[in-house]
């Protein structure tokens, strides 16, 4: 029996009077990937604040290991969880290394990052070749490996990403895809959000339908792949 | 022409002098404007409380020196900090709009200066004799160079050399770099941002501090020095708000220019000057010689 890690209870948050999430719940067990997919303005992003603590939820709960995660953004990054925000959000006037050590700004003074620089250059070896270069100088492309990478520097137990394949070649985004299952393989379990429906499906475990702040099915990813409704509305013109 | 050239390098002396002293009060400045996004008018409130500790610390409690001055940057540090918990972060709870930081900065700016009317007196006051040396060496033809300009570039020198060492050699001072890009994002790597907003604030109050220490001795301590501080607001515009080298670079500059302006023209025409040069900066290049690009800043 799987150990449920992460868990969302009933979640709603609101903007003055739009309601991003009216009551949404969800589970992450350990070791695992679980994607939440849904088209624009359907509270992905919300969601993935919400746990984050950088967005005010009115009303819901959020459990880690069982125990109520704080809603304070600095001590949820220091019980374990590291999100890739959407959009990357490299730190451009940072060098690649800079980027790589803010990541690691949870971790204890003392901590060895000698072992993590080496885990995150043997997913994405480009970096190394950046170090020195200034985040801001990177292609597309290198800036999601490089926002995947900083997350992974605070060795989070949950891994969340907000739409990785935002703006990506899909090459790129294959590339990018095959590493983060390498990284669940590790033991980190993954969050992903994405309007990248078939991305995501393939690589997840399972999947959560989200349109307009609620929920919409639910299942396995690879039932969901097949699924008629989820075909015809998300999976049409995805790549 | 032997004349002129020693009022040259006369006035250049006391150009670096002023700048150097502009220069830690611009630091702070661009400072809080680099994380937060607004100028905070409070500083020269922040200045006049290091004077007055300073003053006080000498003459009513008979510190030595060192002892007052780490006693008055300390006290502008932590008013600095106070200002910043009582008056902004109220404000940056509710709002994302900076003008409103920026009225209030003004608005404490007032209250500090008034709170010293109240309970001191408005009397310029003058740091005692005996604090700082005062020997004046003669260069050549007629050039002179006091201690207090070399100590003042020195200590300007000092605090800006631990400054750059703790931002760029420092967890926290990396964190502060992180944050001036993008504050969300810098919560995002576990950074308490209230924290990291509070050193902000306190490490701006203490290098305000030496500012005013430096300016209570070049002038006199009154409740209003710190209205001093909008020429350290005008350099830091003009080397663009928000870069510590344009802060330092503006500061230099502007030192520069009034002592010249005194110099060569007249000691009446050194704010015209001043002000010139901040209108033609705005024209010519609004962000500054070291100004991010608006397109940076999105
Ligand atoms: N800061 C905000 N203020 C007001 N409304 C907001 C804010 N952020 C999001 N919203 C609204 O909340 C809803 C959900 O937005 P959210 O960003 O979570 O969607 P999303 O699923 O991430 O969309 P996308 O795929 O475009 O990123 C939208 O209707 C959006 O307009
Ligand atoms: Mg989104």
């Amino acid at each position: 029996m799987p150990k449920i890690l992460l868990e969302a209870q009933d979640i709603h948050v609101n903007y003055g009077a739009i309601q991003a999430l009216a009551g949404f719940s969800l589970k992450l067990m350990e070791n695992e990937i679980v994607s939440v997919i849904g088209a624009n303005g359907a509270g992905k992003s919300t969601f993935m604040n919400a746990l984050m603590g950088m967005v005010k939820v009115s009303k819901g709960d959020i459990f880690l290991d069982g125990y109520p995660l704080s809603s304070k953004n600095y001590k949820v990054v220091r019980s374990g969880l590291a999100l890739v925000p959407e959009g990357r959000r490299v730190f451009a006037p940072l060098t690649v290394e800079e980027n790589l050590r803010i990541g690691a700004f949870t971790r204890k003074e003392t901590a060895d990052l000698q072992e993590d620089y080496d885990w995150v250059f043997s997913l994405f070896p480009i970096l190394k070749e950046r170090l020195n270069q200034y985040a801001g100088t990177l292609s597309g492309g290198e800036q999601q490996m490089l926002a995947i990478a900083r997350a992974l520097m605070a060795r989070p137990r949950v891994l969340l990403l907000d739409e990785p394949s935002l703006g990506l070649a899909p090459i790129i985004i294959r590339e990018i895809f095959r590493e983060l299952k390498r990284v669940n393989e590790q033991g980190v379990s993954i969050l992903l959000v994405e309007q990248n429906a078939r991305q995501a499906l393939l690589l997840s475990h399972r999947a959560y339908v989200l349109q307009t702040g609620r929920l919409l099915k639910e299942g396995l990813s690879k039932d969901l792949l097949e699924d008629k409704d989820i075909k015809a509305a998300y999976l049409g013109q995805s790549a | 022409m032997a004349f002129t050239f020693s009022t040259f390098i006369q006035q250049v002396i006391n150009g670096l002098s002023l700048g150097s002293v502009y220069a830690l009060i611009a630091v702070g400045y661009s400072l809080v404007y680099s994380i937060l996004l607004f100028s905070n008018f409070a500083h020269g409130g922040f200045l006049v409380v290091g004077g007055y500790a300073c003053y006080y610390l000498l003459t009513q409690w008979g510190y030595g020196v060192s002892v007052s001055m780490f006693g008055a940057l300390i006290a502008s540090g932590i008013t600095a900090v106070i200002t910043e918990r009582l008056a902004y972060k109220p404000i940056r709870e509710r709002t994302s709009l900076t003008l409103y930081l920026l009225i209030a900065s003004m608005g404490v700016n007032i209250i500090i200066e008034n709170l010293f009317v109240v309970t001191v007196g408005g009397r310029i006051r003058a740091l005692p004799q005996n604090t700082f040396p005062t020997g004046v060496f003669s260069l050549w033809g007629g050039v002179t160079l006091s201690a207090s300009d070399i100590l003042s570039l020195v200590t300007a020198v000092i605090f800006l050399g631990l400054l750059q060492v703790f931002l760029n050699r420092t967890r926290w001072g990396l964190a502060i770099r992180a944050a001036a890009c993008d504050i969300r994002t810098a919560g995002l790597m576990g950074v308490n941002v209230t924290f990291l907003i509070s050193l902000v604030f306190f490490v701006a109050g203490v290098l305000a501090a030496v500012g005013g220490i430096f300016l209570s001795v070049r002038y006199s301590l009154y409740p209003q020095l710190g209205s001093i501080t909008t020429k350290a607001f005008i350099a830091a515009v003009i080397g663009g708000l928000g870069s510590l080298p344009g802060a330092v670079v503006g500061s230099l500059i502007l030192g520069l220019a009034e002592m010249l302006t005194a110099g060569f023209i007249s000691s009446q025409m050194r704010d015209l000057v001043v002000y010139s040069l901040l209108v033609i900066m705005l024209l010519i290049r609004p962000a500054g010689f070291f100004g991010k690009e608006i397109s940076e800043k999105i």
